[in-house]
């Protein structure tokens, strides 16, 4: 083998054609990042609101609004997981303006890190479902409520659903009973501390999932994916979010939903960055008062039919839409956010290594 | 072995030139090393340093931007969470117990086990099948490369979905009336998630081994069997020559296979098989967010890439396989008998069956049959979400809902990016691909290589939440530059994705150029940029297009890091498909998965046939043959 690494020959070929690509890469790079920036330094002198939300009728909302205010709404629709994480992974320099998703104890926790905005309410008149959501340091203002953990099934496999949770960790439906993992699906930690809250406890609570975990339960990451198992025959029983059920049940007449009681309330909610310039943060209160006004109630409830549209509202005068049971016929508990929203890391670590392991 | 094989193997590094003098390089305008005095001595020799050297910092400058940086930040995180606001300490191992705690090493194994086994049965799988469409007169030669395209744009999770949609109890083979219970409790479990990935990441290895066995005429397999060697002996010499591709798609196919999140997140979560991705995952969507378990576990993923590595570096080393030369000639293809023509055509008819017919039967019935399961036995197919989704308005029951669907504007915007990406990739990873075939890499080129080949191991989650931690610092606000949430960051992201996957694919083929064709060019009297472009440019041309093709297609549909670099209000169409599944219109999510998949392929065909139209015949005829 022939070593004389100090060949000046092909050196001399080799790295001019390094140095030639390198150049026409620094270019190119340089000249999208030169085209990029010029649109996104292209704002308006209004401060555009920047919402991140996961709600199916979050543009029919936006584009009211937009029209309605002439304020810029700059909209990241997504699912709950990603707005958090973004959220999180920009607290040293946050670009949210105003956060739309489900689940109080999400807002509780963004809240103890002390993300949130305090000490604003919009003057509204609440039923006492929203009067009872409104947190004590109005840190976030809840927009409506669905519920956590549903019983979905369909009539045509399952003609005698269970009537209690107990039921649940009958022989009967060993291997026949799926949820989301709560790590995962933001609508399910309210449903697993829900259930520990019922129980008495996070010691009965975490007895209780390994008894289901022993009855052969399915975990799936989110409500549609259980739901998809559901509508596959693989489980005969899915407790998912009851806006997911319901809107099943639209498509499908067969796919029943039952809430087993109690139930845990899941109220939707929006919280303003405590870190927004402070002209952002007045275009958010607009915007929150936009939603929860008669219009904005009407978009909420036109604008995802068959999803998220399907929600219990917390203003007087607004009625649900007619796929939705009366309140009155169900038996609801609600939790506290900051006692939950707290355990949240630990209860997760928990579930993670007895139920989905 | 390599003493063993007396073919061109050894490169005859400076044997002509350094024979010729300093005064004939320089009559031929090469570059002249010598003693020489004074300023202009200094001044040649700094120039002369430029030139060698400062091409390599450049391209070592772009991926430290694009990957180390990130990369860095999110696992600096993990040890100094203050740094980036995560926490109030400036240093704390407390990440690591934590995620000790949380079986954090299981995940790991079963990732590593699962990788190693995959690597394997696609050497098997994807070095099988390029001998086949590459060396014999199999049946169907022409559309066989079309239908590997095809896998290596489907997504995984859709694979593990197409598959559970034809086992399940209430799936497609019951509806047949085949029973599949048995194997449905198999594939549910490391069996399944072993055979998903195996198909899945095929393609990686059949790519690089292609492009190998293209590049090798049949003069070696002729050589030794004019003398006398039969098919064993045969194997000894071709198999260390394939080398550099077989390692490159050892290594790339592990890292993919550590990398896939579409896997672990359905078929292995589902049997309760923890993989390291999903551990990553779900600390990341955790709240408050756990990114320093994250990073501990990026951190053990980035360091098993070492393993690949260490074993391209123990059988490399040193050694050149540079055959792609002026004298390769097109290899003559084995003849096969009728009977074992057919048969190697059913074998890889059947493997596309088992590795496309699931992932196509899983997506199109999504779309068509709106009640998937329930009603499956009446077939309810319907054209309504395509209506819906081409008309840019939602029916829902009695009210419209205008622009919901809108497609135009995501399609367009990832068109406009895919576009920009593959372009800058296929250029930035051929300088990071001869950085990389560098016969006796120093550290550096050793470091970097790990980075990239650890990025690749590393879930897109990792790299977004990284690209926000390192270009969303408040210092870099207050100068007024605020990258994140802008579409240059997000293509920087694409980049990131990109660059170290291609440049480790083109590899193989850069490994082979030898630098004769340059030589013979600049002997020839032609300058460096001239010969490059006469002799280099057509030898790497078809391997360029390709490395266009897939960074598009992949850039196109890619999910994770588009969720969190995307500006607000610019959605491109992954995070728009996204957004409609994951709020339950499965129906409209999968017709516009169907109409963007038809307009990629439109950009391939329109790319490719540009290609074999426009390009000059010669440049097809070199380097990768029936690859694209």
């Amino acid at each position: 083998m022939l070593r004389n690494p100090k060949n000046a020959v092909s050196r001399g070929k080799t790295r001019p054609a390094l140095t030639g690509l390198a150049s026409v890469a620094l270019v190119s790079t340089a000249l999208t990042l030169t085209t990029g920036t010029g649109i996104a330094t292209a704002a308006t002198s209004v401060t555009p609101l920047v919402v991140y939300s996961a709600q199916g009728y979050d543009s029919t909302e936006t584009t009211a609004f937009q029209k309605a205010t002439g304020i810029p709404v700059e909209l990241d629709d997504d699912s709950t997981g990603p707005l958090l994480t973004k959220i999180e992974a920009e607290k040293n320099n946050p670009k949210w303006g105003v956060l739309w998703v489900d689940g109080a104890t999400a807002f509780a926790s963004l809240d103890q890190q002390g993300l949130l905005m305090k000490g604003w309410e919009p003057t509204v008149s609440w039923n006492a479902l929203g009067k009872e959501a409104v947190p004590p340091d109005k840190s976030y203002v809840p927009t409506g409520f669905t519920m956590a953990g549903t019983l979905v099934y369909d009539d045509k496999t399952v003609t005698d659903p269970p009537t209690t949770w107990q039921d649940l960790l009958a022989t009967k439906w060993n291997g026949d009973i799926g949820m989301n993992d709560p790590a995962v699906s933001g609508p399910t930690y309210p449903f697993v501390a829900g259930m520990m809250n019922y129980l008495g406890g996070v010691n009965q609570g975490e007895k209780f999932y390994t008894g289901l975990e022993n009855n052969g339960l399915h975990v799936y990451l989110t409500n549609g994916d259980t739901l998809a198992a559901l509508e596959a025959g693989i489980i005969k029983l899915a407790l998912i979010q009851s806006s997911a059920g319901i809107g099943a049940g639209i498509k499908d007449p067969d796919i029943k939903v039952k809430f087993l009681p109690p139930v845990t309330a899941l109220p939707s909610a929006l919280g303003i960055d405590s870190k927004a310039p402070k002209a952002e943060q007045l275009e958010a209160e607009k915007f929150i008062e936009f939603v929860l006004s008669t219009q904005g109630q009407q978009l909420m409830q036109s604008g995802d039919p068959t999803g998220d549209s399907l929600y219990w509202p917390v203003l007087t005068g607004v009625t649900p839409l007619k796929a939705l049971p009366a309140l009155s016929s169900i038996k609801v508990q609600t939790i506290n956010p900051y006692t939950w929203g707290s355990r949240e890391d630990t209860i997760n670590t928990w579930f993670t290594d007895n139920i989905v392991e | 072995m390599s003493q063993g094989i007396p073919l061109a193997l050894e490169e005859p590094e400076g044997a002509s030139p350094q024979g010729a003098g300093p005064d004939l390089a320089a009559q031929v305008g090469l570059p002249v090393t010598g003693k020489r005095r004074g300023a202009k001595a200094f001044g040649a020799r700094a120039a002369d340093t430029l030139s060698r050297y400062g091409g390599a910092w450049v391209v070592w400058l772009i991926l430290c931007i694009l990957v180390a940086v990130p990369v860095g930040a999110f696992l600096l995180q993990a040890i100094s969470p203050r740094m980036f606001g995560q926490g109030s300490s400036w240093f704390t191992l407390s990440a690591f117990s934590q995620a000790f705690q949380a079986n954090a090493f299981k995940a790991l194994l079963n990732s590593i086990w699962v990788s190693v086994a995959v690597c394997a049965l696609d050497l098997l799988i994807g070095g099988g099948l390029a001998w086949m469409v590459q060396r014999t007169n199999v049946g169907g030669r022409r559309i066989w490369p079309g239908f590997m395209w095809a896998l290596l744009l489907a997504p995984t999770y859709l694979m593990a979905q197409g598959w559970t949609y034809l086992l399940e109890p209430k799936g497609v083979f019951a509806q047949m009336g085949i029973n599949a219970s048995a194997v449905y409790h198999v594939f549910f479990g490391p069996a399944g998630v072993v055979f998903v990935l195996a198909l899945a990441n095929a393609p990686f290895a059949y790519l690089t081994i292609s492009a190998a066995l293209g590049g090798l005429g049949s003069q070696y397999e002729e050589a030794v069997r004019v003398h006398g060697g039969g098919r064993i002996a045969t194997a000894r010499v071709i198999v260390p020559v394939l080398a550099p591709a077989v390692l490159a798609s050892i290594a790339l196919v592990f890292a993919e296979t550590m990398s896939d999140y579409g896997v672990s997140s359905t078929l292995a979560f589902q049997s309760h098989f923890q993989m390291a991705t999903y551990g990553i995952y779900e600390a990341v969507t955790d709240l408050p967010t756990q990114f320093g378990v994250a990073g501990v576990l990026s951190i053990l993923l980035l360091a098993s890439a070492a393993i690949p590595l260490a074993l391209q570096s123990r059988v490399t080393r040193g050694r050149s396989y540079a055959i792609l030369s002026g004298r390769t000639r097109p290899a003559n293809r084995h003849l096969l008998r009728r009977p074992a023509k057919w048969a190697m055509t059913s074998v890889v008819a059947g493997f596309f069956l088992l590795a496309l017919g699931a992932p196509a039967l899983g997506a199109f019935y999504g779309s068509f049959v709106s009640n998937l399961g329930v009603e499956i036995g009446a077939h309810d197919l319907t054209l309504n979400a395509y209506r819906e989704v081409l008309s840019g308005s939602t029916q829902y029951g009695h009210v419209q809902v205008e622009g919901a669907s809108a497609l135009a504007a995501p399609l367009l915007l990832s068109l406009e990016l895919a576009a920009i990406t593959a372009t800058v990739t296929a250029v930035l990873g051929l300088a990071v691909a001869r950085l990389l075939a560098h016969r006796r890499p120093g550290r550096f080129t050793k470091a970097g290589d790990l980075l990239l080949l650890g990025s690749i191991a590393l879930p897109g989650i990792v790299l977004g939440a990284g690209y926000i931690f390192a270009f969303n610092l408040p210092i870099a606000s207050r100068f007024g530059v605020d990258l994140y949430e802008t579409l240059p960051l997000l293509v920087m992201g694409y980049l990131a994705t990109s660059v170290p996957t291609q440049s480790r694919i083109m590899m193989g083929q850069v490994a082979q150029v030898h630098t004769s064709l340059l030589e013979a060019a600049r002997v020839h009297g032609a300058r460096a940029i001239s010969a490059w472009r006469s002799a280099y440019v057509p030898v790497v041309s078809r391997v360029l297009v390709l490395a266009w093709l897939v960074t598009f297609t992949k850039t196109f549909f890619e999910l994770p890091i588009s969720q969190l670099l995307y500006p607000p209000g610019q959605e491109p169409i992954s995070v728009a498909i996204n957004s409609w599944v994951s709020n339950y219109h499965y129906d409209i999510g999968t017709a516009m998965t169907v109409l963007a998949l038809l307009l990629v392929f439109a950009v391939i065909a329109v790319v490719s046939g540009g290609f074999r139209l426009l390009a000059p015949r010669g440049w097809q005829r070199v380097g990768w043959r029936n690859v694209g």
